[in-house]
Formats: C-alpha cells, structure tokens, sequence
C-alpha cells in the first residue's frame, strides 16, 4: 500500500529488527551439537533478517518521488482517523482486562455502547437510547445463548448467576 | 463408495443437521455479501460454537459457511459494485455494468447458477479424486511431508499480492511464531518467558480471529467514519421467471464455464492460492477467448460466469489437499483444520480409511449446502439485500464481541483473549506495511508441519539430509520449490509483461 520511500524505510527496519531480536532469543535457547531444537529458529532468524535488509536495500535505491501511488485514501484527500483507532483500541483493552471482575453481561453492554458511540460516522447522529437497547439485548442473547446452548461458561463477575 | 454416501446423506438429513445447515449456508451468505466480512471470519466465529456438537454436525454448519460465503460475495460485487470477498473482484467487471444496464436480477442470476454449478463440479471432483489420492498419499513418510510442507510455503509466499520480499517475511515470520511453546522431538520450551499459558504455543485459531476479525475492526474505526456509504439498488423480481436469464444463453456459457471450473479446481488445489486468484485468470482467459472480447466489461454475461464458475470450484480444489493431506489451501481451510482437530479428527490419509464415513458426510453436507445456497441465495435475495444495510458501526462491535466469546470459549481462559488483540495490532500492522496476511497464516500452521517432519525424517536416518534429496517424491517437491522460487526471482529481476504474473501481483 504504502509506497513512499521514508514508510518502506521504516517498514524495512522493523522488518530488521523483528528478525534480530528473534535472532537474539534464539541464541538464549539451550543448545546441543548437532541438528536440536535451535535449527530451524536460526534457520528463520537468517531468513527473516536477510529479507529485512533486502527489503531496507530496494527502499534506499527507490527514487525520492514516488508518491503518485500512495494508499487510496490518501490520493482521496481523506484523512485516516487516527483517534478512533486509538480510542478502539483503548475500549478493547479495558473490555477484556475488566471481563472477568465485572463480568461478561455489563462489561459488554458497556463496550458496545462505548464503542458505537466511537465508530457511528461523522454525518450520523448518535442515538443513545437506540444504541443501548441494542447493545443490552446483544450481551444478554450472546450471554444465555452460550451459557445455555453452548455450554460456555462465560465470566458472570459482579451479576454472580 | 455408494455406500458410504448414502450414510453420509442419511446422516445429514436428519433435522438438526439440516436446521444448521440451513442457518450456516444464510450466515455465510451474509458474511460473503458484506464488504469488510470474509468467509474466513465466518468461519472461524462459529467454529466455537460447533465445541459441543458432535463431528458430523460440527463440520457440516462449517462446510455449509464456506460455500455460503463464497458464493454471496457476489451479491454485494453487482449490486454494490464492491466485491464482498477477494474472490469476487472479477465479478464486479461484468456484474456492475449488467446491473446499470438495468439486467441487475439477470446477473444475480447467472451468477448464483453459475455458483452452484462451479460447486457442484468441484465437489464430485473432489469425490472422485481423494480417495485415490488418499491411498497414494498413506505411503508418505517425514520426508514426503516435509517437502510438501516446504512446496506449499515457497507458493504462498511468492504468489501473494505484494511485494515477494513482503510476502516471504510474512509467511517466514508466522513460521517464526508457531515455534513458540514446546518444541518438537526434543520437548524443550522456546519463547515462552516462563508463561506457563505460552508452553502450547498460539493457538490457531486466536491468530485467524485476530489477524483477519479484530484486525478488521480496527480498519474500520480508521476508515470507516467517513459519511459515503455504498446503497444497494432495489431489484425487481417480478415476471421473473426461472433464474433471470433463457435456456439459450445458459447453453452458450457451457464452454466458457468448463474451462473455468477446470481453472477455479486447478488453482484451489495448489497450496496456498485460492480463489482470489482463479477468479481473476478465469475472467482473463473467458475475455481473450470470446467472439466478442470488447464486450468484457461493459456488461457481458460471460464475465460473470467465469469469475463466479472459478472462484465456487476452488471450494473442492481447496478440500482436497486438506483432507487427504492435512495441508490447507487457503485461510478458510485453515480453520476447517481448526476444527477437524478440535473434535479430534486429525485431516490426512488415514481419515479414509478410520473416519470412512465422516468423510462422506462432509462430501453430502457439501453437495446439499451446494443447492441451499442456489435456491436460498436467489429467492431470499430481498432480505439479504436488506442485511447489506446494517451499519458497520453496529455489526463491527457485536462481531468483536463473538470474537471475545470464540477465543474465551478455546479453553476458559483469558490470555487467548489477550492473544487476539495481540494478533488483531499485528494485523493491523501488516495492513498499514502492505504485508499480506495469508502467507502469516499458511507459514504458521504449515511451519510446525515441516519442522516436525524435517526432525523426524532426521531421526530415522540419523542425522542424514541426503534421505530428503535421494526420495524420490521428497526431491521432486523441493526440486519444484526451488525452481519456483529462482522463476519468480528471475520474473522480478527482469520484469516481463506476463498477463497472468501481472494478475497474482496485484
């Protein structure tokens, strides 16, 4: 997608970098002579490093001024909404490191909710009453459906049934 | 082999097979037919839910998503004129233009006929094909597997879209990944930082939720609030008769539809490309062959059939090296091995000879989630028309719930909800790099097979390499690798107008 030449540098050296330090655990693992649990590690160590500075090598010699092609949605003039990612992100987090203590009923309401509050476009009013019902009556099927059809013992937390 | 199909059929014919099947074949549609969701997340969603059902109904609801989610992308690909699955790309070409011609029910017709047949042709292909493959297959030893294992990684990795460099790194680095936990042969933990969770390694299906269903989301938070919103055409269904379109033009597209369903068969088979890419060759060679080559992409019937015939008849090219080898074609067969393996099935030659009749129940659940989707995909068009107006800022967020659910359901647990977002930034990450995910998959369920048959093969002839080169099918598979690998260097260092190497790269 991206074929700008600082972004491929950077992917390059994040390629590199997933390569050395996969390098750097394997060399922390117990080693014995001979082919032993080690070989392939390095073997993909070499791999993934060698591709990293071959991909590093074709992003120094591309030419300056290829940006007619970048992402679609750049050459559309739309700006990527970089803080509903991170606020996705953040209420993802916080739904599963909650699950457990508050449980699966309320914490998905409130996740659902929450989130399509962040998601709902830009020309679309946010309807909370609707959003709500929604988001209570999809928790408490996929709650009762899985604890009762499936078996699926889901963490109940606070609710404690 | 009659004997075993009509058990197969007796046992998908009975009412709770069929209610499932009946839900999964419309389930799948719907996850065609909507931009954004795949077959694969399909599949892998209601894999949970299949725990506690019993391995004929379990694989049959799976079976039924994927030939329902095949076939539905068409609908959004000529209604919307967005394909709803990369499967469906080279329908649009046609499809589009039928439908602006006002021949929008016409193409919704062809199509789904054309599906089914596509289907149906690789289904008795499969059929006729794995058992015999299935009895070769039994004498394969480590070495065989190895090489197979390494044929199907170098052919997903070069030929994904991309960059070679990129998809190579993606299939190296999910190899990379399946290595964590106990290692093969010796037992000893690697990259588990004393997590006693880690020790199993990922399991596989938390990386497909996460790579292809969470990862999704997060698009969509990126992109998707901006207000244009694609709407689908109503179409009129009235005075129309059969399926939209005369007998005689049905028979004019048989030749175009053999060659397709050959090419769609063909491509399934090989490892790790699939119907993203027949569907686009098989619209390639239908246009080169036509009377009327300049009619292509205005709005010719033909478009349609070839690109629906090829990508429905990778289904049964798909199924095939994973039930008679255990190798999946592509990420939907991947999770069918998910799923094999959780209800203790373990997908190869000799599931023929011990689970005779599982197999053919998954051949019957096939063929008859085949006709579902022709008759519920045509006449129930009208409310699958309707589910295309879902608001993705509703449907999104249930979908990361199901996901929650699907990864807490694996073991009770919740670090493999924990590992889905890890997999989900990862994905993410890989969309924003330009880095196919597919090869990530294929080189994380194939890379423990090759390396634990490459330990074996070792063991048995004591350290030996020579035994992998001097076997005679072993050698021809590595030979074959190789010569693959040098083509596409050569193809990338000298750049030929090659239509079909032009196709596979974008």
């Amino acid at each position: 997608m991206a074929t700008n030449k600082k972004t491929e540098l950077a992917i390059a050296g994040c390629m590199l970098a997933v390569g050395i330090g996969y390098l750097l655990m394997t060399t922390q693992l117990p080693h014995h002579s001979g082919i032993d649990a080690t070989f392939v590690p390095y073997l993909l160590s070499a791999l993934l490093c060698m591709l990293g500075a071959l991909h590093m090598l074709a992003a120094v010699k591309m030419p300056q001024a290829v940006q007619a092609a970048s992402t679609p949605d750049e050459a559309a003039g739309e700006p990527l909404d970089a803080k509903a990612v991170v606020k996705t992100l953040a209420l993802i987090v916080a739904y599963i490191a909650l699950l457990k203590t508050v449980g699966f009923p309320i914490m998905t309401t409130i996740y659902l909710y929450l989130q399509f509050i962040v998601l709902t476009p830009v020309n679309q009013k946010v309807n909370h009453l609707v959003y709500v019902l929604i988001a209570l009556i999809t928790s408490a099927v996929v709650y009762t459906l899985f604890r009762e059809a499936f078996d699926l013992m889901l963490p109940s937390g606070l609710f404690g049934f | 082999m009659l004997d075993l199909l009509q058990q197969g059929f007796g046992a998908v014919f009975s009412i709770h097979i069929m209610l499932l099947m009946v839900i999964g074949v419309a389930v799948g549609i719907v996850f065609g037919a909507v931009p954004g969701l795949s077959a694969t997340m399909a599949v892998a969603l209601c894999l949970p839910l299949t725990f506690t059902m019993g391995p004929h109904a379990g694989l049959s609801l799976l079976v039924s998503l994927f030939i329902g989610a095949t076939s539905g992308g068409l609908i959004s690909a000529i209604l919307l004129k967005i394909p709803g699955t990369p499967s469906s790309i080279a329908t649009v070409f046609d499809g589009g233009p039928m439908m602006e011609k006002g021949e929008g029910v016409k193409a919704l017709g062809v199509g789904i006929v054309f599906s089914f047949l596509g289907t149906i042709f690789s289904i008795i292909a499969l059929m006729f094909l794995a058992p015999q493959l299935a009895k070769f297959a039994l004498r394969f030893g480590p070495q065989e597997y190895f090489s197979i294992a390494v044929f199907s990684l170098t052919l997903i990795a070069t030929l994904s879209a991309g960059s070679m460099v990129k998809g190579l790194f993606a299939g190296a680095l999910g190899f990379a990944v399946s290595t964590v936990g106990i290692a093969p042969v010796e037992a000893i933990r690697r990259f588990t930082f004393d997590f006693a969770e880690l020790n199993g390694g990922f399991a596989m299906l938390t990386v497909m939720i996460g790579m292809f269903a969470v990862a999704e989301i997060i698009k969509v938070a990126e992109r998707g609030r901006r207000p244009v919103e694609a709407k689908a055409e109503p179409v009129s269904m009235k005075n129309i008769k059969g399926f939209g379109f005369s007998m005689r033009e049905f028979r004019e597209q048989v030749p175009n539809a053999t060659r397709s369903g050959l090419i769609g068969l063909g491509v399934g088979i090989l490892p790790g490309i699939g119907a993203g890419t027949s569907n686009l060759l098989a619209y390639i060679i239908s246009k080169k062959r036509a009377k009327d080559p300049d009619s292509y992409g205005k709005g010719n019937m033909g478009g349609v059939v070839a690109s629906e015939t090829a990508n429905n008849a990778g289904i049964g090219g798909a199924m095939l090296p994973l039930m008679t080898l255990g190798i999946p074609g592509d990420t939907v067969t991947a999770i069918l091995l998910g799923g094999f393996l959780i209800h203790g099935i373990q997908p190869g030659p000799l599931l023929f000879i011990t689970q005779g009749p599982l197999v053919y129940t998954i051949f019957a659940a096939l063929l008859v989630s085949t006709v579902l989707m022709l008759f519920m995909e045509f006449y129930g068009l009208r409310i699958f028309i309707k589910l295309l107006e879902i608001p993705k800022h509703i449907l999104l967020p249930i979908i990361l719930v199901l996901c929650v659910v699907g990864a807490f359901g694996l073991s009770s647990r919740l670090f493999d909800v924990w590992s889905i977002l890890v997999f989900g930034v990862l994905g993410y990450a890989f969309v924003k790099a330009g880095i196919p995910p597919a090869p990530f998959i294929i080189g994380f369920i194939l890379g423990p097979m090759a390396e634990t048959n490459l330990r074996r093969g070792l063991m048995m002839s004591d350290g030996n390499f020579g035994t992998f080169l001097t076997n005679p099918i072993s050698a021809t598979f590595l030979g074959l690798a190789l010569a693959f690998v040098i083509w596409q260097l050569v193809s990338a260092i000298r750049p030929k107008k090659s239509m079909i190497n032009e196709i596979i790269r974008t």
